[in-house]
């Protein structure tokens, strides 16, 4: 039986060593235009990381067992009558809860703190989400509903709510989302580090992310970031959200 | 079918009273206004139920009558308010399996809308119907699939009971899934559904037409029956064990059932308490949910989530007891860590009461909240881990039979792990921020239920199939079945991880077009897995007419159930079993677990 033992042992090995090369050299992730969707990357890629040797342990006694201990039709006898050993159980506890305090730790609290920041932010951008639109008002009182522009290297506080029902506010590209709630002004922060458009990656669009009824598929409004100076211009330009308040939903 | 007939009557009788009453009362608009609609839905429930024999098994009783008892013995008792355990749980397994399957077509009109990126196949508002529909009627096979049937039907046999502890209660609680499924399946039809089975306010309360209403109707009464259900469980496992059927003898799977149940007792009322104030807000002018006057969405996620994380486990925890149950007999080692699953089993039901909020990271909530949810969401993975450790741990050096049952509760270990471990992603803030509302949750949480709780049906239904029919399935129909699902199951689900990291969110007719390809694959994948259950209801209904005739205990299983002939008489036993020892004695000849007195004089 301590032969068993090993041979799982040596699957697991290989298997692990396969599935972790395989998470860290072939990464899903697609790439972020924030800070924060950043964090979420590393974050993943640590959970992915923690939750390979799980599986594949899993998978090793699975398998192991399938070919090993399987009978060629209806047995004839029974397995040992092993009701489980304390000491098995105890170092099974002790090795799970290990990991979920590890993972509670790090991603948990690490990530959420990371990904959290500072709650100090170099430009305010009011979000309102209306069925089936979303309105971005910056805080020279410029009114953009076709396109969300934001500058690079700038961390932008988004005061987001909701004219009607409840949406979220999700930028695939920046790792972010919040709900929009009506009655309510909920925060997201966000710290650009790269340029782009929605032309170049669908990622960047400001997506509804809640279920808002009939046309919930398709609000989303194109996000673009720029050079500070390219955005100083561009808000510029844009017309002033002179009506103050909107009409009825 | 006349108890059918005279439900039927009595379903329509009810609805036109209860609707015009409140239609004189109110004095004006019209019948279809939502106040009508409300109390005719009550008043056709009722009606529906008097006519399929609350009133003549029940009712009579309470103004003096003598009850008027049905008494087929053939076919015919199926549709009728019988009150035998063995009865009801047929009905919940046929009625559920069709459930199974009516959601299934639903997913392939999505899948069919999802196979190309722009508007095509559907109209949105159809899509939104479909989905929300197809969500429901999921979340309710989940909930009562398992439950309902093999808890009823196995709970009295396992535990040496002659029936369950309230046998009408138990009829009503099936019986009231009939209008349930009419109320829930009308709601689109008559317009405006589209709030998702999650029925989020202000959406709910703001959508014009009546679907909304009956969906909220047809939730509280199927709550009720749940609610019921596992009353019942309950009961039956706390007062109704056989002699010396101590709770350390009993099987795991009654364990499951019982834990499960404490939720459903728990937690139901919840659901059915924030839909109470939907409705309210729709048909009252009350605004408990409208922010302009004072009221917050937000308290409808808590309430909503407060239940439907429990029932997560509702969901699961059967599913569980039916795994480990299969497992430890197709492996013919006893039960690895019985003491320790209990405990397990039990934590998660503790647990399952404060992890709620790990569904509104993003909501919008006090942030305080997030990193105690996180935590406490991710220490259910130690009790889980206990009942995958008990899962390979009973295969370990067993004596391992790869028939159908087992092949499918070993694709239970399989994919209910990627669906826990993809869970992590969720509990964690930082990744769940990004993932939540994309079709990586789509993914994690079809794996975790169909994974997790219709492996457990499925594995259940091959395995109970000859007890319950007394006779054999095709065992090579299955074997192929069970290899074809979980393949279909794997390759429909597994690539939508990539499109939620990549982009996409969930519950939408339109997507950003450079997903298409993998999204057609997934259509693909999704039509090859319900094509698999073709196999799978051709094999029942072929096997329940044609298969062999199945011996007492096939299996050669240690449990109660396989000491009784197959099917088992209608009181179960003669005379209360004598339970002796441990469920799971494999491997010491000697061992028994019960003893079944012959019936008198023999």
């Amino acid at each position: 039986m301590r032969r068993d033992g090993l041979i799982v042992v040596a699957i697991w090995a290989v298997l692990t060593a396969i599935g972790e090369f395989a998470v860290v050299t072939w990464s899903m992730l697609p790439e972020g235009y924030a800070r924060e969707a950043d964090v979420v990357n590393e974050a993943y890629l640590l959970l992915l990381i923690l939750a390979v040797p799980v599986f594949t342990f899993m998978l090793s006694m699975l398998g192991y067992s399938a070919v090993r201990f399987r009978s060629a039709g209806q047995p004839h006898d029974d397995g040992p009558p092993i009701h489980g050993s304390p000491k098995v159980v105890a170092a099974w506890l002790a090795i799970t809860g290990g990991l979920t305090l590890g993972v509670v730790i790090n991603p948990g609290f690490v990530g959420l703190a990371d990904i959290r920041g500072s709650s100090s932010a170099d430009m305010v951008v009011e979000v309102e989400g209306q069925r089936w639109i979303w309105k971005a008002t910056y805080e020279n009182g410029g009114l953009a509903e076709d396109e969300l522009v934001v500058p690079i290297d700038t961390r932008i506080r988004f005061d987001v709510t909701s004219a009607d029902v409840v949406h979220s506010f999700w930028i695939p590209a920046f790792g972010m989302k919040i709900d929009a709630v009506p009655g309510r002004t909920t925060e997201m922060f966000v710290t650009t580090e790269r340029v782009g458009s929605f032309a170049e990656d669908g990622n960047l669009r400001a997506q509804c992310a809640e279920l808002c009824g009939l046309s919930h598929s398709q609000m989303a409004m194109p996000v673009r970031v720029v050079e500070r100076a390219e955005f100083e211009v561009w808000l510029e330009n844009l017309p002033r959200d002179e009506t103050g308040t909107e009409e009825g939903a | 079918m006349r108890p059918l007939i005279q439900a039927i009557k009595g379903g329509i009788g009810g609805y036109l009273i209860g609707a015009l009453v409140t239609w004189a009362i109110q004095g004006s608009g019209s019948m279809s206004d939502p106040v009508p609609v409300t109390f005719g839905v009550i008043f056709g429930l009722i009606g529906w139920l008097m006519g399929i024999g609350v009133w003549n098994v029940w009712a009579r009783e309470w103004f003096g009558l003598p009850p008027k008892h049905q008494v087929a013995s053939d076919w015919r008792r199926y549709f009728q308010f019988s009150t035998d355990h063995k009865v009801i749980g047929v009905q919940y397994l046929v009625t559920f399996i069709t459930v199974l399957l009516v959601g299934g077509l639903m997913a392939m009109v999505i899948r069919l809308e999802l196979a190309g990126a722009g508007e095509g196949f559907i109209a949105e508002d159809t899509y939104n119907k479909v989905m929300s529909m197809h969500g429901i009627l999921m979340v309710a096979v989940a909930v009562a699939g398992i439950l309902g049937s093999f808890g009823n039907y196995l709970v009295p046999l396992m535990i040496g009971a002659r029936d369950m502890a309230f046998p009408r209660i138990n009829a009503l609680s099936f019986w009231l899934i009939p209008p349930v499924a009419v109320t829930l399946l009308s709601a689109p039809l008559i317009g405006s559904f589209e709030a998702g089975w999650t029925a989020y306010p202000p959406l709910s309360v703001i959508a014009p037409g009546d679907g909304q209403l009956l969906f909220n109707l047809g939730v509280i009464a199927f709550g009720l029956s749940s609610i019921l259900g596992g009353l019942n469980i309950l009961t039956t496992v706390a007062t109704m064990r056989a002699p010396g059927m101590s709770w350390g003898r009993l099987p795991i799977f009654v364990w499951a059932a019982f834990a499960a149940s404490l939720i459903s007792v728990l937690f139901t009322q919840f659901f059915a308490a924030s839909l109470v104030l939907i409705h309210l807000d729709r048909i009252a002018g009350t605004t408990f949910f409208g922010a302009a006057a004072g009221g917050d969405a937000l308290l409808f996620e808590h309430l909503f989530w407060f239940y439907s994380h429990p029932a997560v486990y509702i969901m699961v925890l059967p599913a569980f007891g039916v795994a480990l149950e299969v497992i430890t007999h197709f492996s013919r080692k006893p039960l690895f860590a019985y003491k320790a699953v209990v405990g397990a089993f039990l934590t998660i039901v503790g647990l399952s009461a404060i992890v709620w909020a790990h569904h509104m990271f993003t909501s919008g909530m006090a942030s305080y909240l997030h990193a105690p949810f996180m935590a406490l969401t991710e220490a259910i993975s130690i009790p889980t881990g206990v009942v995958f450790l008990a899962a390979i741990g009973t295969m370990w050096r067993g004596r391992i039979w790869f028939a159908t049952p087992l092949l499918l509760a070993a694709g239970w270990v399989f994919n209910f792990m990627i669906g826990g471990l993809t869970g992590l992603f969720h509990a964690d803030v930082a990744t769940d921020i990004q993932l939540h509302d994309t079709y990586f949750v789509v993914a994690h949480f079809h794996f975790t239920i169909i994974g997790g709780s219709i492996f457990g049906l499925l594995a259940g239904t091959f395995y109970w199939f000859p007890k319950i029919t007394g006779r054999m399935y095709h065992e090579r129909l299955g074997k192929v079945f069970a290899v074809w699902v979980t393949l279909g199951l794997n390759l429909t689900f597994l690539p939508m991880f990539w499109v939620g990291v990549n982009g996409m969110n969930r519950r939408i007719a339109v997507y950003p077009e450079e997903l298409e390809a993998v999204n057609r694959f997934i259509s693909f994948a999704a039509l090859f897995l319900a094509c698999g259950f073709l196999l799978f209801v051709g094999n029942l209904l072929w096997s329940a007419r044609r298969g062999e005739k199945a011996p007492d205990n096939p299996w050669n299983a240690s449990t109660l159930e396989w000491m009784l002939p197959s099917p088992p008489p209608e009181h179960n036993f003669p005379l209360l079993p004598e339970i002796v020892g441990h469920p799971y004695g494999y491997g010491l000849p000697e061992s028994r677990h019960a003893e079944l007195a012959a019936a008198g004089g023999e």
